[in-house]
């Protein structure tokens, strides 16, 4: 899996490229707390080019979305759809987050986030 | 069944009375095309032009039987789908042989033996499911789209046409222009009625272009109003020699049946997976049945008519009471020789341009059918193999013009070649195919790659459905990972992947503790928090993905087994 980061004015945006599974996983939960602790607290997942994701994936991401609301920011995810859409709805968690169409719309989401 | 959303109105479903009329209209004029097969048939026979308009009418009142045999389930007849009876290719080469050979009494009696052939061939359908496998439903629905649309091209520009002339420029562009016009940018009936509404359009220009000229107005004022059908010329012989030429056209014809009845269901199923083979077979019995009528009755063979399944699905009408206004339309034809006459005068240019239309949607539903499995190289090879001997066909005409008596009706026809060539080919390849497949994963090396390369690789040779395959690698994917840190104690994983048309089962066995697979997802804060929530959730989601699951542990070994619906 590969992970690259785009700072958008005060959001980050993560590109996650591959699978998610339990290695992808610990990858994206030291790369997020990096961010956070760095003081970055609006995060953007992007999930374009995920081909699949596991229970592992799952749990960094309700991880992220914790730690992002612990530092008065916010998580959102972007991209979802097809193979990865279904895994979210049998997982039953798509509503454990704030999911929206594209990374623009994501990241607009989050610049007007409010503390 | 899960109704379309694009769908007007569906199967079981009454549109008002004006819908059906002109719907039924536009089924009955598209399907008047193919009056071309008859009467280049009847000609050759010599048939007198008095006669031609009662043969016509004979003929008629065979596809208002068969219409209502296909549609109506009567029975062990007809697959219940909005998929009108018309007059084939599939049977006009062997037609012209059996004329040329012994008149019309023996193609009367060759094409009884025909019909005869498929109703035999519809009740070994279920048997035989393995060796007509979807994807071959699905290059004979494109080969029926290929064939026709290079029939139309040849008869307007092939190199022994007249010349086509501005006016019938005009006349084809008139008609293929208020087609799709109305199809792609008109709204409620003027979308359902486009192909109709072409036709009528395409008459009027051919008429003040010239086109429909003084001798197709003698031939059809020379033929009275109302006419009952005439059988008084109808007699039947047999020909051992020509069982073999009408046997294969009566191959192709259930395969064309097969593959349109496909068609029928998938445009009326949103949830469609695979051909229904039981209403399949009803439909072939009714096809069957169509055609043995038409020997008995003193007409050529009929089919189920693909271009009218793509019209519906290019109106979104798959009414079944639009089937049942055809069938009396080509009642009214029977007895109105008058009329019949004026469609089989149908000017070229607008015969052609409609026939591009609606052909358009049979290929792509073709190629849509041929795409829903997952193609190997064996599958690779029978599909391309079947289009590029059908092409040849169509591009080298001397082919069956130079084959022996035998293989002239093989080769006299691209769809009777294609099909007979893609069911031989599936045959052929089906040597060296396991049903069963195994890997095995040890714990250093239970990489997904080499899970999801396994299960690509077996869903291509065996044809399996794309989505099933996906499902079936994510679940043991899934489940290695979730046993591989607390579960799986030692030794290595075993994989045993079984697969039938309906079935894949994926049976993995390893030694250690069995993963619990609960009926509800445990909380996000214990997911977060707790290892053991997390297997939890690994375990629901994998109930989630098959469509059952199986676990037990004995001595020490845990076996799990996922079944996927296919």
């Amino acid at each position: 899996m590969e992970l690259a980061t785009m700072q958008e004015g005060a959001v980050v945006s993560v590109t996650v490229k591959g699978r998610l599974d339990s290695v992808g996983a610990d990858l994206l939960k030291a790369r997020v707390s990096q961010l956070i602790e760095a003081g970055t607290a609006r995060l953007v997942i992007d999930f374009a080019q995920v081909a699949y994701i596991s229970s592992a994936g799952f749990r960094v991401l309700l991880i992220a979305a914790k730690l992002a609301e612990h530092a008065n920011g916010a998580l959102a995810l972007c991209g979802i759809g097809g193979e990865v859409k279904r895994l979210f709805d049998l997982a039953a968690l798509t509503e454990m987050f704030t999911v929206l169409p594209d990374r623009a719309q994501a990241v607009e989401a989050l610049a007007n986030h409010r503390r | 069944m899960k109704r379309p959303a694009n769908l007007i109105y569906a199967l079981e479903e009454r549109p008002p009375w004006l819908v059906v009329a002109l719907n039924g209209m536009q089924h009955a004029g598209l399907i008047a095309i193919n009056l071309v097969y008859p009467v280049l048939v009847f000609r050759l026979a010599g048939v007198p032009a008095s006669m031609l308009a009662s043969l016509l009418c004979a003929g008629f009142l065979v596809l208002a039987i068969a219409t209502m045999l296909q549609c109506k389930r009567l029975g062990p007849l007809g697959s219940g789908y909005m998929c009108p009876a018309t007059i084939t290719a599939t049977y006009f080469s062997p037609s012209l042989l059996a004329v040329k050979t012994g008149g019309l009494s023996l193609l009367f009696g060759m094409t009884l033996f025909a019909g005869v052939f498929e109703a035999v061939l519809a009740r070994g359908l279920q048997r035989m499911r393995a060796i007509l496998p979807t994807e071959i439903s699905g290059v004979v629905i494109f080969l029926v789209g290929l064939s026709g649309g290079i029939a139309g091209m040849r008869a307007m520009l092939g190199a022994g046409a007249a010349p086509v002339s501005a006016a019938e420029w005009w006349a084809a562009g008139i008609t293929l222009g208020s087609m799709i016009a109305l199809n792609v940018w008109g709204r409620g009936l003027l979308r359902m009625m486009c192909a109709f509404i072409g036709l009528v359009a395409g008459y009027v220009a051919a008429v003040l272009l010239g086109l429909f000229g003084a001798e197709q107005w003698q031939s059809v004022a020379q033929t009275p109003w109302l006419a009952l059908p005439e059988f008084s010329h109808v007699s039947w012989s047999f020909d051992a020699g020509l069982a073999l030429p009408f046997a294969i056209a009566s191959v192709a014809a259930a395969m064309k049946t097969v593959g349109t009845l496909a068609v029928c269901q998938r445009i009326n199923d949103a949830d469609w997976v695979r051909p229904d083979l039981a209403s399949a077979t009803r439909g072939v019995l009714a096809d069957g049945a169509g055609t043995a009528i038409a020997g008995l009755m003193g007409a050529v063979g009929i089919n189920t008519s693909t271009p009218s399944v793509g019209l519906s699905s290019a109106t979104g009408v798959t009414s079944r009471v639009v089937a049942y206004a055809v069938a009396a339309l080509f009642a009214v034809l029977a007895l109105m020789p008058k009329l019949a006459m004026l469609l089989a005068e149908m000017p070229r240019a607008v015969l052609v341009a409609a026939l591009l239309f609606v052909l358009c949607f049979v290929l792509i539903n073709g190629l849509q059918v041929m795409s829903s499995r997952l193609l190997d190289a064996r599958r690779t090879l029978v599909l391309g193999s079947a289009i590029l001997g059908a092409v040849a066909v169509e591009a080298l005409p001397g082919l069956g013009a130079n084959a022996g008596a035998g293989l002239a009706p093989l080769l006299g026809s691209s769809l009777v070649f294609g099909t007979v060539l893609a069911l031989a080919l599936n045959l052929v390849f089906r040597i060296g195919i396991g049903q069963k497949a195994l890997l095995t994963l040890d714990r250093g090396a239970a990489d997904a790659q080499k899970v999801e390369d396994f299960f690509a690789a077996r869903g291509a040779v065996w044809g399996a459905r794309s989505e099933v395959i996906r499902r079936a690698a994510f679940g043991v994917h899934q489940l290695v990972e979730a046993v591989i840190e607390n579960c799986w104690r030692e030794g290595s994983l075993a994989i045993e992947a079984r697969f039938d048309e309906f079935n894949l089962d994926v049976e993995l066995s390893y030694r250690g503790e069995l993963l619990e697979f609960p009926l509800a997802r445990p909380n996000e804060r214990d997911i977060r928090e707790d290892e053991h929530a997390l297997r939890h959730l690994a375990g629901f989601m994998l109930r989630q993905n098959a469509d059952r699951v199986h676990s037990e542990s004995k001595d020490g070994r845990c076996s799990v087994l996922f079944h996927f619906d296919h």
